[in-house]
């Protein structure tokens, strides 16, 4: 599959996913390189001999993860950007993802992109912690993602649009954005029901289906409650769009 | 968390806002609105959003023209932030009876003595505004081209701003539980927030207007009457003008935004503040609709809501000071045109408390005229 896709299979990644004691102890490298090819700058640049030597520069590098303790060296080292330091201590419920980047323009520390699977599907929000971009880098800037924890194996890159811009479509049947909810909230509306009748969000054809949890997310982490707090509007019938002619009988509603 | 005020309005609808706006324009400071929700989640925010200038009694005429003049210029006299959404497409009225043909013609002739310029019109000609309308269904109308459709949220908001911008307190989420009587006056208002001693309070509740007039005593010979609207999805422009029966019990409108909007009440219903959403309605709307619109037949409904219609026993509005409680004022009894009615409503009581001169003259608007016998009964009403 991997030879196909060039993504790794859940078996590629069992063979080199460090223990969970291991994660429990802090930063650590993740060495995703399953190809035999003629290359190992990673190993020339681990200082702590956790990357076993080489016999032949073929091989695929084999880690001691306790030996390593996450520098991150090999990490702008590796030509296929295959190396990521996994921090699962970061805190209680995110870790630590340094992701090596090679593409301008480079994110803000601070600000907020849209976590990638391997396979470049969106997964979630993350914060850029830091960009680390020195000479020794050597233009392979290291980017620290903040990422919830579960998710430590599973992001490797980040798209710099943060999927919950200012510009992310909430309402798709009244293309309401979110930039539009946090200006109402921002304005003293304070429950779904207001802002759905002041900016029409859920009052097209799908009635809220996927806005009305969205808005509510927002209300929630704008305001500090919690979303079970907050007051629903009302589901109103009916339940799916039906036609006004199925109604008397005369008009098939398909 | 107590507190002193010079106004309190009970009712965060349009009457209450508008009426909380006027007062604050004419320097009354120290106002507080009280609404047991959220702006405009009653009636006024639960209701069909057209506004017309037909109707059948000179004074009805009078308040509706003045609100619609006002609707026309609110966006940059109420410096509203964002649209109040006004369009003018007209009211296509039609009759089905020969009462109300007859009816109708003295209706234009009235509305026209008034400067309203509505026009009598045969089916074919109505056909020609609403081509796809079954004109075999009518047997003649009324069109005035000045009548029309605006957004309730937007306009109560846009009241509701302006007002807090000249210092009006608005308390929403706040529930009323008393009203505070000494020696024949006002005193104050008890709520779930604290106690507001007040000199004067009005009654602006809308379909609860009579449970706030029964907590001191004073009887609005007021009932609410669920109505129920359906919307469809949002389809081209098709339809300009509303259509409107009488006898027919329908409107239905195509909004701005491209759905339409079509309602009804049942006079028969129990008058018990229900706004549950019925089936029943469903089928019954849609019949009247594929009879008459047959076009509209291929729409799909996406929603439907109900709201209470405030009615008084002739459909005109309750407006003013109440003889035997002092400081307890009523704008109620709109019988489903208070949102049509929200800026003269906001005038006519702001004047009436500070004993100006009505701008229209409101005093046969009083509870009592019932008593009198002194009805104005309106006979154009859906």
């Amino acid at each position: 599959m991997l030879e196909k896709t060039g993504i790794a299979t859940p078996e590629n990644l069992a063979d080199i996913t460090p223990s969970a004691e291991r994660m429990a102890k802090g930063p650590v490298a993740v060495i995703e390189c399953f190809q035999r090819i003629p290359c190992n700058p990673c190993q020339t640049a681990c200082k702590r001999g956790a990357i076993k030597e080489f016999e032949d520069i073929n091989d695929i590098p084999g880690i001691d993860h306790e030996k390593c303790n996450g520098c991150g060296m090999c990490v702008s080292n590796c030509p296929g950007l295959s190396i990521f330091i996994i921090d699962e201590t970061y805190s209680d419920k995110e870790a630590l993802v340094k992701v090596p980047y090679e593409f301008l323009p480079l994110p803000a520390e601070g600000s907020f992109v849209t976590g990638l699977d391997r396979e470049g599907k969106p997964v979630c929000r993350a914060k850029v912690a830091k960009v680390l971009n020195t000479k020794v880098q050597d233009r392979t800037p290291v980017v620290s993602l903040v990422v919830p924890k579960e998710l430590s194996m599973t992001v490797r890159c980040f798209s710099i649009e943060d999927f919950y811009s200012d510009n992310t479509i909430v309402c798709r049947c009244e293309e309401i954005t979110l930039g539009e909810i946090r200006e109402l909230i921002r304005k003293g509306y304070q429950s779904l029901d207001e802002i759905k009748r002041i900016s029409r969000a859920g009052m097209g054809p799908c009635q809220g289906r996927t806005c009305r949890q969205l808005i509510m997310q927002e209300l929630a982490s704008s305001t500090g409650r919690k979303m079970s707090e907050l007051r629903m509007s009302t589901f109103r019938p009916p339940a799916k769009p039906i036609k006004l002619g199925a109604l008397v009988g005369g008009e098939d509603n398909e | 968390m107590n507190k002193t005020a010079s106004v309190v309005i009970i009712g965060g609808g349009i009457s209450g806002c508008a009426i909380a706006y006027n007062l604050a324009k004419k320097g009354v400071r120290d106002i507080v609105v009280i609404e047991k929700s959220f702006l405009s989640s009653g009636s006024t925010g639960r209701c069909g959003a057209g506004v017309r200038m037909q109707w059948g009694t000179e004074m009805n005429c009078r308040l509706a023209k003045y609100s619609i003049e006002y609707y026309e210029k609110a966006n940059e006299v109420l410096e509203y932030e964002f649209d109040i959404d006004f369009k003018q497409s007209g009211y296509l009225i039609v009759a089905a009876t020969e009462k109300e043909d007859v009816q109708f013609r003295k209706n234009v002739e009235l509305q026209n003595s008034l400067g309203i310029p509505s026009v009598y019109l045969t089916p074919k000609e109505a056909k020609e505004i609403i081509p796809y309308m079954d004109e075999t269904k009518i047997i003649s109308a009324t069109f005035c081209p000045k009548d029309g459709h605006l957004n309730p949220f937007h306009t109560t908001q846009a009241f509701a701003n302006a007002a807090k911008r000249l210092g009006v307190e608005i308390m929403t989420y706040t529930t009323v539980n008393g009203i505070k009587v000494e020696h024949g006056r006002v005193v104050g208002v008890e709520t779930d927030k604290g106690f507001i001693s007040t000199p004067v309070v009005v009654n602006a509740a809308g379909g609860h207007s009579k449970q706030i007039g029964d907590m001191v005593g004073v009887d609005i010979p007021v009932y609410p009457e669920r109505h129920q609207i359906l919307v469809t999805e949002p389809v081209a422009p098709l339809q300009g003008p509303m259509y409107m029966g009488f006898a027919l019990n329908i409107y239905c409108q195509q909004s701005p935004e491209g759905s339409f909007i079509m309602g009804r009440g049942d006079e028969n219903e129990p008058r018990d503040g229900r706004i549950n959403s019925s089936w029943h309605f469903l089928e019954e709307m849609a019949k009247s609709c594929t009879s008459l619109l047959p076009l509209l037949s291929k729409l799909n409904i996406v929603r439907q809501w109900a709201g209470l219609y405030c009615m008084s026993p002739d459909r005109q509005p309750i407006y003013g000071p109440v003889k035997e409680l002092e400081g307890f004022y009523l704008a109620t009894g709109f019988s489903g045109h208070g949102f049509m009615f929200g800026p003269v409503t906001g005038v006519v009581i702001a004047e009436s408390i500070l004993g100006e001169t009505p701008t229209i003259p409101i005093h046969m608007l009083d509870k009592d005229r019932f008593k009198r016998g002194e009805l104005l009964l309106e006979p154009s009403v859906v």
